[in-house]
């Protein structure tokens, strides 16, 4: 119980009362270090040391790694096959599971009444997201489902059903959207972006692998028709047993409703402005050029 | 029911003011400047910005949805005390070296680190039946387990209301 008031506790204590440590005094715990096994070192002056008898072995003179005595190798007698071809131009989605989300929104790391943005993730510190190595976005995944229970207008970039529907049990609105690297990068860091005086630019709608996926309503995608969002909304609610609040009755109606345009980066904040946060304020252009290339 | 968006950009393109910057006016008539507008959309970059804080989580009642419980308001009368992580969590940790060597270390003790590591052993004698080897760092003031015992220290933890 004679804990010491500085760090050390006990062992400091004692160590105060011993005579000085040195080289003499010191040895580490039996069973620690053991000896090695040296060889050239036995009966006969050690004999061949290990090696063998003559040969290639004793001499010191084997094949490579690999090499089956003229028989054709393992790994060349293998056929190859693709199976990391096109590796890095695969996208690449970091899954985010409902039980973190969960976790985030109970220790107040993000914010659920205003809509959940992949900033507003990486703001938490909920999400790592590293566009330069293929990654495409955020994948909401239903690990979790049945302990979460929050009202949230969330947009991730890739939802399993399962997530869609346990987000909208709660009375929460789900959207995924598409995000081309240079409008990711400026998403997940916006800071960086407003420092180097750039205006902001137009998100680029998705490839031709990805517009059937942001056009399906069952994915809750941006670019999809909202009679066929709401269907797809008491379709899931039926498959998944569950009865689909009515969002329009609720307070937060406004927030909830709150969408991006398919051209918008962030909300608020059209394409073509520039952010001076030095003063505080945002410089839009007023040239038709400009205006027409960055309404369309 | 049909949803009606708020497509925020569309009426953002709307509002153009036709006013001049302060600056133009001395310039030849053609030249064009751009309109410089002040905190009415600021706002929208400030939520953008990521908090240099750690934010202190809100209150719940007993324990939240993802069974993350707060530390109990009154600090418990023992001799010593397990602080919480920077981000309000338990700081049992567990640890897998060498592929097979599988450790639990607690962290952030202040106080009688040995009762600690008594009232340590004795739960886990009760959990397993043998006597859990243990080293304490008096230095660190952290205890190291042999072996997995994160979920069950943890919990172990919340009910002494640490």
């Amino acid at each position: 119980m004679s804990a010491s008031k500085t760090t050390g506790g006990k062992a400091i204590d004692i160590l105060r009362n011993l005579p000085r440590i040195s080289l003499a005094n010191l040895r580490p715990n039996p069973g620690a270090r053991k000896t090695e096994r040296r060889r050239g070192r036995g009966a006969h002056g050690g004999n061949k040391s290990g090696r063998g008898h003559k040969g290639e072995r004793q001499r010191g003179n084997r094949p490579r790694l690999g090499f089956e005595g003229g028989q054709t190798p393992f790994y060349l007698a293998i056929p190859k096959y693709g199976y990391n071809e096109g590796h890095s131009l695969r996208p690449q989605y970091q899954p985010l599971s409902l039980r973190r989300l969960q976790y985030l929104i109970d220790l107040g790391r993000v914010d659920t009444s205003q809509p959940i943005d992949l900033t507003q993730l990486v703001n938490g510190r909920g999400v790592t997201v590293q566009p330069l190595k293929r990654d495409y976005g955020v994948h909401l995944v239903e690990e979790g489902a049945d302990i979460f229970s929050a009202k949230i207008n969330i947009e991730v970039q890739r939802a399993t059903e399962g997530a869609v529907a346990a987000i909208e049990r709660n009375g929460g609105v789900i959207t995924t959207g598409f995000y081309d690297f240079r409008s990711l990068t400026i998403l997940c860091k916006p800071v960086p972006f407003f420092l180097s005086g750039q205006p902001i630019p137009k998100r680029m709608l998705p490839g031709e692998d990805m517009v059937r996926y942001y056009t399906g309503a069952e994915n809750r995608g941006y670019l999809s028709d909202p009679e066929e969002v709401e269907r797809a909304r008491q379709e899931l609610a039926q498959k998944y047993g569950y009865v689909l609040p009515d969002i329009s009755k609720d307070e937060l109606f406004h927030m909830l409703s709150m969408r991006k345009d398919c051209r918008q980066i962030f909300f608020g904040l059209a394409p073509g402005w520039v952010v001076n946060m030095a003063e505080r304020k945002i410089l839009k252009p007023t040239d038709e050029k400009l205006l027409r290339y960055y309404g369309s | 029911m049909r949803v009606n968006y708020v497509f925020q950009f569309c009426s953002l393109w709307r509002t153009r003011a036709t006013e001049s910057g302060p600056m133009a006016s001395s310039s030849t008539a053609e030249q064009k400047c751009a309109v410089v507008e002040s905190t009415e959309e600021y706002k929208y970059v400030e939520r953008l910005i990521p908090p240099t804080k750690i934010p202190t989580p809100p209150l719940h009642d007993g324990p939240a949805p993802s069974g993350w419980r707060p530390p109990s308001a009154v600090t418990p009368d023992l001799p010593y005390m397990v602080r919480r992580s920077r981000l309000h969590n338990v700081p049992v940790y567990t640890d897998l070296t060498h592929g097979n060597r599988k450790t639990t270390l607690l962290r952030k003790i202040e106080g009688d680190i040995w009762a600690l590591e008594n009232d340590v052993k004795e739960y886990l004698v009760q959990l397993t039946g043998k006597i859990p080897l243990t080293q304490v760092n008096e230095v660190t003031m952290s205890i190291r387990i042999k072996g997995h015992f994160d979920k069950e220290l943890k919990e172990w933890l919340l009910e002494k209301g640490f």
